[in-house]
């Protein structure tokens, strides 16, 4: 609705302000009139009448008033299948080019995943505040400079495709392992989003390597989502999970898409990270039992990655996996070059207390874990790790 | 919507036949394809004066206001109908001149 409203009205705030007061409207009203025959349809006529309002209360001037009432009578009925076009809308705005990166990642998460500034500010490790003033800038910039509300044209779309994906894979993760105490752990809404829009970004973009790549991983990674958190509320790692109980529809789909960008590699086309990573997914999702998973192939591809991207977080990933390849010690060994990249960040001190608690040093674990279960803001994750090192010796 | 697209530059070389022969093939363009408003190049920051006359009398100052390494040395007021077509005819200019430019919305 926000995105419907964002295109009659071009202006971000009057539209996300009109769909909150609309629902504010329907609790006041609808416990007494009744709910009307189509509530959707309900809320979008009455966000729109108060977004006419706003902006006939804010202008002096009556050019912008004309426009909106313009925009609102030229399409005053909203074709099923028009609300995917302007979900793309939406998203090329909050991901242009225009707008810093964090900037875009927190907007798109607001605007078009509907994620609170709180829980936005978690999943990037940076204050609120600092998240809400992007937010606000960005908006206002969109507004001053005219960021123009549109799917960019063929000739100018691979160039703005990849910031969009960037910001699509952190709603998808943000729902895979959500932040706080009042959310389920795995937000299936956020997972479900990200996946319906990378879907609607296949669409216009069915030859971009990457777009398939990150549908690949996105899907081989939602494939698992049944096993990830046991009947006790606790998160299940990956070598402990009931492989039974992933998605097979799921699988085979990421595995067709990383089949077809194996060929285009071998057809001299280098594949970008998604690609790589969905290609490690993929050598997860097809080893049956974790003790037949290809370790080797996994490092293999986890060097190939580090190469494009030599970010800390995947020289972890890769540590994680060099520990099965090559032993906890080399594993540790690795890890603790990150500490000064990575002390803030949960998944470290996840990973140094597994290695420490394999190589027996139960204190050094325990303390790890400590750390560990501090930093990390996923309910069922804090009572996966808070087992582990209960159960230590 | 109209847009001023600032050249920025590190010192006082004017533009080379070559760079003012790109300029005019761009100006002409911005102005059959309606883009143009107005367009100049700005004598070196050195040859700037201040003046503050907020306070009743007029103060005089010699030099820019703010001395910086990078200055304004021309610009284009142009008409776009957003900032991406601003942005496109702005990469164009940029190349036309040879020099950094900055895209500003006009209120």
């Amino acid at each position: 609705m926000v995105a419907s409203l964002t295109r009659r009205f071009g202006d971000l705030d009057i539209a996300e302000e009109a769909a909150a007061e609309a629902f504010a409207t329907a609790v006041e009203r609808w416990p007494a009139d009744g709910i009307p025959p189509s509530p959707g349809a309900w809320l979008t006529t009455t966000a729109s009448r108060k977004a006419i309002d706003r902006i006939r209360r804010e202008n002096k001037r009556g050019d912008k008033q004309k426009e909106a009432q313009r925009l609102y009578d030229d399409d005053p009925s909203e074709p099923i299948g028009a609300i995917d076009d302007e979900r793309l809308r939406l998203i090329f705005t909050c991901c242009h080019p225009a707008l810093a990166m964090e900037t875009r990642v927190a907007l798109t998460l607001r605007m078009v995943a509907g994620l609170t500034v709180p829980e936005i500010a978690r999943a990037f490790l940076v204050q609120e505040t600092t998240v809400g003033q992007r937010i606000t800038r960005a908006k206002a910039k969109i507004k001053a400079a005219r960021i123009p509300y549109r799917v960019p044209s063929a000739e100018d779309l691979p160039a703005r495709v990849s910031g969009v994906l960037a910001v699509l894979f952190l709603v998808f993760n943000e729902g895979y392992l959500a932040t706080g105490p009042g959310t389920d752990p795995v937000r299936h809404d956020l997972t479900a989003e990200a996946i319906r829009l990378t879907r609607l970004i296949r669409a216009l973009m069915p030859q971009d390597g990457e777009v398939a790549g990150l549908l690949a991983l996105m899907l081989l990674t939602e494939a698992r989502r049944a096993a990830r958190v046991s009947a006790s509320g606790e998160l299940v790692t990956l070598a402990e999970q009931d492989r039974g109980t992933w998605d097979a529809t799921l699988i085979a789909e990421g595995h067709r898409l990383v089949r077809e960008r194996l060929a285009a590699a071998a057809a001299g086309v280098a594949p970008g990270c998604y690609q790589i990573q969905a290609a490690i997914s993929a050598v997860h999702t097809s080893a049956r039992d974790v003790r037949d998973t290809d370790w080797s192939q996994v490092v293999a591809l986890y060097d190939q990655l580090v190469r494009l991207d030599p970010s800390p977080v995947i020289a972890l990933n890769r540590a994680i996996a060099v520990a099965e390849l090559d032993g906890p010690e080399v594993a540790l060994a690795a890890v603790d070059r990150l500490e000064d990249k990575l002390a803030g960040y949960h998944a470290y001190h996840v990973t140094r207390a597994d290695l420490l608690r394999r190589l027996g040093r139960s204190q050094n674990s325990r303390a790890a874990y400590d750390k560990a279960i501090e930093l990390a803001g996923n309910t069922a994750e804090i009572a996966y790790l808070t087992r582990r090192r209960d159960q230590l010796g | 919507m109209q847009y001023l697209v600032s050249v920025i530059y590190d010192n006082a070389a004017l533009a080379t036949p070559e760079e003012m022969a790109a300029i005019d093939v761009f100006n002409d363009r911005l102005e059959a394809e309606g883009h143009w408003v107005f367009a100049g190049g700005l004598a070196a920051p050195s040859s700037a004066t201040v003046i503050d006359n907020r306070g009743g009398e007029a103060m005089v100052t010699d030099g820019p206001f703010v001395e910086s390494k990078e200055y304004l040395a021309g610009f284009w007021v142009i008409e776009a109908a957003d900032l991406d077509v601003a942005l496109k005819l702005a990469a164009e200019g940029s190349k036309a001149c040879n020099r950094k430019v900055e895209v500003r919305p006009f209120l």
